[in-house]
């Protein structure tokens, strides 16, 4: 008896879930509209959900105050949260001026010279 | 030291340096136009001498505050910082703007597209790649002025207020960076030699994360700029009708199907309004336009959505209806 009404609420739930789904999907976005239609729109609502949550993680993974999370994922929109999944550890992050840079590069590039290391055979 | 690992060295090395200072896109032309000045210096925007790995709050808090908006880097910090990375997304930047209700409007990748900007006293947000291999160096800076005849560019950068970077060097940096670029304006106003798709799918932007004042404003500025295009009628219908004004809505779909008849988008969403008037005829003689015209392409799944629940409708009109 429990478990048919578990099932019973489980399916009003699933039915409702799926109901706003039509009724969003029938009125076209101006973002959808004036996306460029070269791109193939993946709108499933399932995928957005999915790289919303994992954007989540990897805030809170990468130092994210938990309570500015929420405040920067409602910002982006669902084609910036795909980009953003499972990127964020790779993307450029824009954060170090040249000079910092230039001189830790330089000495690389004299101790390389000198062959003390071998750091840069990687490059072609 | 092994004759190898010297020619690796001596291979190498000039071509490092030559990448920092190769012009792999073009040098800075001369303004096409004659009401593009030769030389721009925006010595007005506001200056924030970046702070440890943050140049993305600096450079954001730089162009917010030229747009009208006084914000310190430190209140960006909690929006757009990543401690584990030492820096900022590029995403995350564009929706820290919106969060102000400023429009990030993405420049089409030309250094023209830059000197545009400035020229209409718009300074601009670049990203640069300024190290290589395993030290890219990526950077946020305002690019605050340029100059034909030196052959400069002058950016506000790091701790320094006014770098002169060569526009060769400053090219090839952002031509590292994949060329990208924004300014951030208020909802409204226009850009330098404003693209009307570029303009309305950044207020789209604004309007999907629920800015919707800014957005309207946006989308208002666009209808007036290109009285010509159907997308912004578009998207001034769809808030109408988000806001329940079907009435609106209508006029605003059968303007843009007016300017564009071959526009599955706005004969799909006037099909919507039909279908809530019950005005059922009409509203499926919309949707097999429609339908026609979005193919096989990404509409087609939304109209057949319209196009089946016109279907399930039934078949009468209600009073005052518009003829099929």
């Amino acid at each position: 008896m429990f478990k048919r009404l578990t099932v019973l609420v489980t399916c009003i739930a699933i039915l409702n879930l799926g109901s706003p789904l039509v009724a969003q999907a029938a009125v076209i976005g101006t973002l959808q509209a004036a996306g460029d239609s070269g791109r193939v729109a993946d709108l499933s609502t399932i995928g957005n959900a999915l790289a919303r949550s994992e954007v989540r993680e990897q805030m809170l993974a990468l130092g994210v105050e938990p309570v500015d999370v929420e405040q920067r994922i409602a910002a982006l929109t669902d084609a910036e949260l795909r980009t953003l999944a499972g990127q964020m550890a790779e993307m450029p992050a824009g954060g170090d001026a040249l000079a910092v840079i230039g001189i830790v590069f330089l000495v690389l590039l004299i101790l390389e010279a000198v062959g003390v290391i071998d750091v840069f055979k990687k490059f072609p | 030291m092994d004759a190898v690992r010297f020619v690796r060295v001596a291979v190498i090395l000039p071509l490092v340096l030559a990448a920092g200072c190769a012009a792999t896109g073009t040098v800075l032309s001369r303004p096409g136009r004659g009401d593009v000045p030769t030389k721009v210096d925006l010595e007005q925007t506001p200056f924030f001498p970046q702070v440890d790995h943050q140049c993305g709050p600096s450079a954001l808090a730089t162009v917010l505050s030229a747009s009208g908006l006084p914000v310190l880097p430190a209140d960006l910090v909690p929006e757009v910082y990543l401690p584990a990375r030492r820096g900022s997304l590029q995403p995350e930047l564009l929706a820290s703007a919106r969060r102000r209700d400023r429009l990030p409007y993405i420049l089409p990748p030309t250094s023209d597209a830059i000197v545009s900007q400035l020229a209409a006293g718009i300074p601009v947000l670049v990203l640069q790649k300024l190290g290589a291999g395993p030290w890219p160096g990526w950077h946020y800076a305002v690019v605050i002025g340029y100059d034909v005849e030196t052959q400069v560019f002058l950016l506000r950068s790091g701790t320094e207020p006014r770098l002169e970077m060569s526009a060769a060097r400053f090219l090839a940096t952002w031509d590292r960076a994949n060329r990208w670029a924004i300014v951030v304006l208020q909802p409204g106003q226009m850009p330098g030699d404003p693209d009307a798709g570029r303009y309305v799918e950044a207020a789209a932007a604004l309007e999907a994360i629920g800015r919707n004042d800014a957005a309207g404003i946006a989308y208002q500025a666009a209808a007036t700029q290109w009285p010509r295009d159907a997308l912004p009628r578009l998207a001034l219908g769809n808030v109408a009708l988000s806001r329940g004004d079907l009435a609106a809505a209508e006029i605003e779909y059968r303007r843009a199907i007016e300017l564009d008849p071959g526009d599955a988008a706005a004969r799909n969403n006037l099909a919507e309004v039909l279908l809530r008037r019950g005005c059922v005829s009409a509203a499926r003689s919309e949707t097999e336009i429609a339908a026609a015209l979005a193919g096989t392409g990404p509409l087609a799944a939304a109209v057949d959505d319209t196009a089946a629940r016109v279907a399930a409708s039934g078949n009468s009109d209600e009073q005052g209806c518009p003829a099929p």
